[in-house]
């Protein structure tokens, strides 16, 4: 019989325990099914290597443009008020929330051959759909709020005194941008790119529709699961057991990664004058 | 937090005797019998643990209506169908559950233990694999369908006939090779010694349907698709002919599933089929008869 104090730390437990279950048991299945020494050999077929290839490769890619072009945009929000700002910086994250078939289609209306652009990208010799470029564009477009949004609050969270010491020092905005704030605020970015990669890395509604599915130009990871479970369910299983692994480590690697920064935060006797 | 008031917020009783308590009930707990008169409620306190019942109530009743079961205390049949035969079958019978989607898809849901009464596939090479495990009944060949080449109405590539496929920058989408109309565009393009043109595929796609829609919204060039499917959309494709002696036979299996608990229901939906109103359906649509027509389904 339970004390009436311990209700609700009892129900605390419970409630826990059934959530890490829940999402525990399908991702264990995935592990359970075959044998692992089969899922490994899976992973050599030639499909896998494929997907493979072209997922790391459209990720990185995607993810070098949002680095490229999040990080000024997340600077300018973070440092700057002005009109619309909130509206911005929804648009930023309304990514977030959109179920992907959106994206795919938004995606094909804006840049398809027969879209908003197309006619313009035909012109130039580019057409989008079906081709990597595609796979490239679907992941940017769905991956960049979970790296914009977490560059924003890294930003705001620079101590501004710094910064100001940085100004009344001499140096510049772009100066103190390169040598104060980015530093500073590294650890944030960091944390912002690995979401966004393991985001980028699973995609699969928008590059289904914008970019079709072809064996070593367009079909990516989760791309082969689907093709590869109709046919050889094995194959199947080993993908997404590699995508459990992967996305697994960048998550732990991310919060480890936080611990050492915190913990090296924290050491300000580096600097103290020794006793 | 302050040690302060962690001591209110956690252990306010260890101190409720004794001298403590003047100093332990301090600062939050007193901010709070300001705003609020001893022993009266704020309308939040009252309306939370409502809300929270409330809700709770409201997530049992939808939990009780979702069909985790399968559906079968209801009386309808499921029918799992070949996506090609997604305009067709519910016009021979709307009483049914459809699930339409490539016939590999299909089986494959079946060889996991969905729960369904009939397979309906675009070929009789997987209902005949399910056969020999055991997974569905004798299948018989129920309708008969063609291959054609679509291309968008505007035909931005110019393709008037198969062989133009050979140009070397044009969009051309097929199923992969485990969905029926992936492997029957295969042996045609085998048959007619254009297989080169395979280079073209930019894309292969899950089922006819989603061919058919890419080609439809002008996304690619040219897409290889059954003459039904061209027909149900020709506002937005072109339909181009092929050769009649390159078409390979593309006969429809259907079997009644071995798990069903509707045996006989799902009988009666296979000899709807059979049957001539259900045949004279299937011609309006643009399916032909297999040479061979069962006049009833025997299954065993």
């Amino acid at each position: 019989m339970l004390a009436r104090k311990q209700l609700f730390p009892a129900g605390l437990g419970l409630a826990a325990l059934a959530t890490a279950t829940f999402l525990a048991l399908p991702l264990i299945a995935i592990y359970t099914r075959v044998p692992i020494g089969r899922l490994v050999d899976q992973l050599g077929s030639r499909v896998v290597v494929d997907a493979l290839v072209v997922s790391v490769k459209t990720t990185v890619i995607a993810q070098l443009l949002i680095l490229l072009f999040g990080t000024p945009t997340a600077y300018l929000l973070a440092t700057r008020r002005f009109r619309g700002r909130s509206l911005a910086i929804t648009l930023i994250e309304l990514p977030l929330v959109l179920p992907p078939a959106v994206a795919g289609i938004g995606l094909l209306a804006a840049f398809g051959r027969v879209g908003m652009l197309g006619g313009a990208l035909t012109f130039l010799g580019w057409q989008v759909p079906f081709t990597q470029a595609a796979v490239v564009l679907a992941v940017a477009f769905v991956a960049s709020p979970l790296y914009v949004r977490q560059a924003i609050a890294s930003f705001e969270a620079v101590d501004p005194t710094l910064v100001d010491a940085s100004r009344t020092l001499g140096a510049g905005e772009a100066r103190t941008f390169a040598r104060i704030v980015l530093p500073l605020a590294a650890a944030g970015l960091a944390a912002g790119t690995a979401l966004a990669f393991a985001r980028g890395l699973g995609e699969f509604g928008a590059t289904i529709m914008f970019a079709g599915s072809l064996q070593g130009r367009t079909q990516t990871l989760p791309l082969a699961i689907y093709a590869e479970f109709d046919s050889n369910f094995d194959t199947a299983l080993a993908i997404g057991g590699l995508l459990v692994a992967v996305s697994a480590v960048l998550l732990l690697s991310l919060k480890l990664g936080f611990r050492w920064k915190r913990s090296d935060s924290t050491s300000a006797s580096r600097f103290a004058p020794s006793a | 937090m302050d040690a302060i008031s962690r001591t209110a917020l956690v252990t306010p009783g260890r101190h409720a005797q004794g001298a403590a308590r003047a100093h332990a009930v301090p600062f939050v707990a007193m901010q709070k019998r300001q705003r609020t008169p001893l022993g009266q409620r704020t309308p939040f306190a009252v309306a939370f643990p409502l809300a929270i019942i409330g809700a709770v109530i409201v997530a049992l009743v939808l939990v009780a209506t979702i069909n985790g079961a399968p559906p079968r205390a209801q009386g309808r049949i499921t029918v799992l169908a070949a996506a090609s035969l997604a305009d067709v079958l519910p016009k021979v019978d709307p009483a049914p559950r459809y699930s339409f989607a490539g016939s590999d898809t299909l089986a494959s849901q079946l060889r996991l233990g969905a729960p369904a009464d009939v397979f309906a596939s675009a070929n009789t090479t997987l209902p005949d694999q399910l056969y020999a495990a055991g997974l569905v009944e004798k299948p018989a060949a129920f309708t008969a369908n063609k291959l054609v080449l679509v291309v968008p109405k505007a035909n931005p590539a110019g393709i008037s006939s198969v062989y133009d496929l050979r140009a070397s920058d044009i969009k051309l989408l097929a199923g992969t090779a485990a969905v029926p109309i992936g492997s029957y565009t295969r042996k045609i393009l085998a048959k007619l010694g254009l297989s080169t043109v395979l280079a073209n595929v930019v894309s292969q796609e899950p089922d006819v349907r989603s061919i058919l829609g890419k080609v439809g919204l002008g996304e690619a060039d040219a897409g290889f698709v059954y003459l039904t499917d061209a027909t149900s959309v020709s506002d937005k494709v072109k339909v181009i002919a092929l050769p009649a002696w390159a078409q390979p036979p593309v006969r429809y299996g259907i079997a009644v599933v071995r798990s069903s608990a509707h045996r006989a229901d799902a009988v009666a939906f296979i000899n709807k089929l059979l049957a001539r109103t259900g045949q004279a359906t299937l011609a309006a649509a643009g399916f032909t008869a297999p040479k061979s027509l069962p006049t009833t389904y025997n299954g065993g």
